[in-house]
């Protein structure tokens, strides 16, 4: 509950130094719509030439771009500005002063800053979405929508867990800003059903960097079409993640010794 | 002049070597192009599109990607920085117009990553069966000719973008709005000849096209004779016509820069 609290505090927080930069409101939300359009005007060329790619139809693809928008706005409002703050901090050694604070330090690095103007690329995506369920006329009961949210959660566990990871990677390597780079290079598979992808390359998306999980899949469940081993993968590998990044930080922290103190 | 070149590309060199690694990690980033290729390969399964083979796929957008890493551009970022921290000053006060650092910053840059890009496109190209590039001397010489424009429609766009941070904080949304027309329009999404045959046309006359397809399409032997003239003689007109707009740009920009007393 207080951490609930600290989070509304930080979002408030946030959101008033944005006020500040109007302008800079209205310009990014100009460049989140164009990018939106970008995607999906791709789409629309792609589909020109055929009826499915990877197995799904034009309709049932926009569920994915949609997920792929709202995803991208989640990673953009959350996880990179705070990334990238962590990243600066640990170089500065300035990091000291979020470990004294008397909250649990991952909590308080990963989730202080937020770039508030993003959230128009997650409204962009919800919009997306329930375009192409009128589209496709399909109402999802309410099973449907409970898995679909179990889904989602899982899904923001697992980009939460990797921009952790390379987050907390900081304190060994010097140029993490890159990995973040290649990161978002490889998202961009997301706005593409991982059924598209061949081989070894649909197997590294599943897997390894586990992009499917976080567009294609929760995709599925909001179309009822999700098996019960997709789900229990899902929770297996966002639980797995959450776990694993939380205990790394934990290992990065403990070892940490700042040149500043 | 030259002198100047040279002394400016030894310093810019010197700095692309010692950031070898983010080079590295920039080349990632064609991810793009290569996603897209894999989409199209998908699609292209069913049989050709279009006119357009699996083969014609790999190689246009191998070709692709030697084209857009040798038209890429990104000085807008630098320039606008330069512009509204105020770091410009020092450099207006050189005997050579700013452009100049930019330029030759871009070419040592594209040089450290085409070394690192230019194997393994020839090695894609060469393991994929039926591929087929138009390698006769006039069409390499229209090939090379369309590079640097290409490069220069992209640079000078990129730069007046840049400029505009005399006027507005936010010149980097636009600079990332002509590059996302660039990678729509200009052919990295899609080959021009997915487009729908009505808006086809329209594109001929855009610069968008001249950033980066056209060269790709003479490469493929698919803009040859009335075509190529038609398309070089377009991506100049947009050459010259940028590059009195960034002089145009620079100089009202300049002037109201200097009124403000950096």
């Amino acid at each position: 509950m207080r951490y609930a609290r600290l989070f509304g505090l930080f979002l408030k927080a946030s959101f008033l130094v944005e006020l500040e930069y109007r302008a800079n409101f209205a310009a990014r939300a100009m460049v989140s719509v164009f990018w939106a359009g970008v995607t999906l005007v791709g789409a629309g060329v792609f589909y020109s030439h055929t009826d499915t790619v990877g197995g799904w139809t034009f309709d049932e693809a926009l569920v994915i771009i949609g997920l792929f928008t709202f995803m991208g706005g989640v990673i953009q409002t959350f996880l990179q500005p705070n990334v990238q703050r962590i990243i600066e901090m640990i170089r500065l050694g300035t990091l000291d002063f979020v470990l004294t604070k008397p909250v649990n330090s991952q909590f308080m690095a990963s989730l202080r800053y937020s770039q508030m103007f993003s959230i128009v690329d997650m409204l962009l995506g919800v919009a997306i979405v329930v375009w192409a369920l009128f589209r496709l006329r399909y109402a999802p009961d309410l099973l449907t929508l409970a898995q679909f949210a179990l889904m989602l959660v899982m899904a923001i566990l697992i980009v939460y867990s990797i921009w952790m990871v390379i987050a907390t990677l900081a304190f060994w390597l010097v140029k993490v800003n890159n990995m973040a780079e290649l990161f978002n290079s490889v998202y961009d598979t997301g706005r593409f059903p991982v059924t598209t992808f061949q081989g070894l390359i649909r197997l590294a998306l599943t897997f390894v960097v586990p992009i499917a999980f976080i567009t294609t899949f929760p995709a599925q469940s909001l179309l009822g079409w999700l098996d019960a081993t997709t789900l229990l993968a899902a929770v297996a590998m966002g639980v797995g993640l959450f776990t694993a990044s939380a205990l790394f930080w934990r290992r990065a922290v403990r070892s940490y010794s700042s040149a500043g103190s | 002049m030259l002198r100047k070149y040279l002394a400016l590309m030894r310093l810019n060199w010197g700095l692309s070597l010692e950031y070898r690694a983010e080079g590295v990690i920039w080349l990632m980033t064609n991810l793009f192009s290569v996603i897209m290729l894999l989409v199209w390969l998908s699609i292209s399964q069913a049989g050709p599109v279009n006119g357009f083979s699996a083969a014609d796929f790999v190689a246009y957008y191998m070709v692709g990607l030697i084209v857009r890493q040798l038209t890429a551009a990104w000085s807008s970022w630098e320039l606008s920085f330069a512009i509204s921290e105020g770091r410009l000053s020092p450099q207006l006060l050189r005997p050579i117009h700013p452009i100049h650092h930019e330029i030759t910053a871009n070419w040592s840059e594209k040089i450290m990553r085409l070394t690192i890009l230019l194997p393994i496109v020839a090695a894609v190209l060469a393991l994929t069966p039926g591929v087929w590039l138009e390698l006769t001397p006039a069409a390499l010489f229209a090939f090379a000719l369309s590079v640097v424009g290409a490069w220069a429609i992209y640079f000078l766009a990129d730069y007046c973008v840049g400029i505009l941070a005399f006027w507005t904080t936010q010149a980097t949304a636009f600079s990332n709005i002509l590059f996302g027309l660039k990678i729509v329009l200009g052919g990295i999404l899609a080959p021009i000849q997915m487009f729908p045959p009505a808006i086809q046309p329209f594109l001929e006359w855009l610069p968008f096209k001249y950033m980066l397809a056209f060269s790709n399409e003479i490469a493929l032997g698919q803009a040859t004779g009335e075509r190529l003239l038609f398309g070089l003689a377009v991506q100049w007109a947009w050459v010259l016509a940028l590059w009195l707009l960034m002089q145009l740009l620079w100089r009202l920009g300049v002037r109201s820069y200097g009124a403000v007393g950096a």
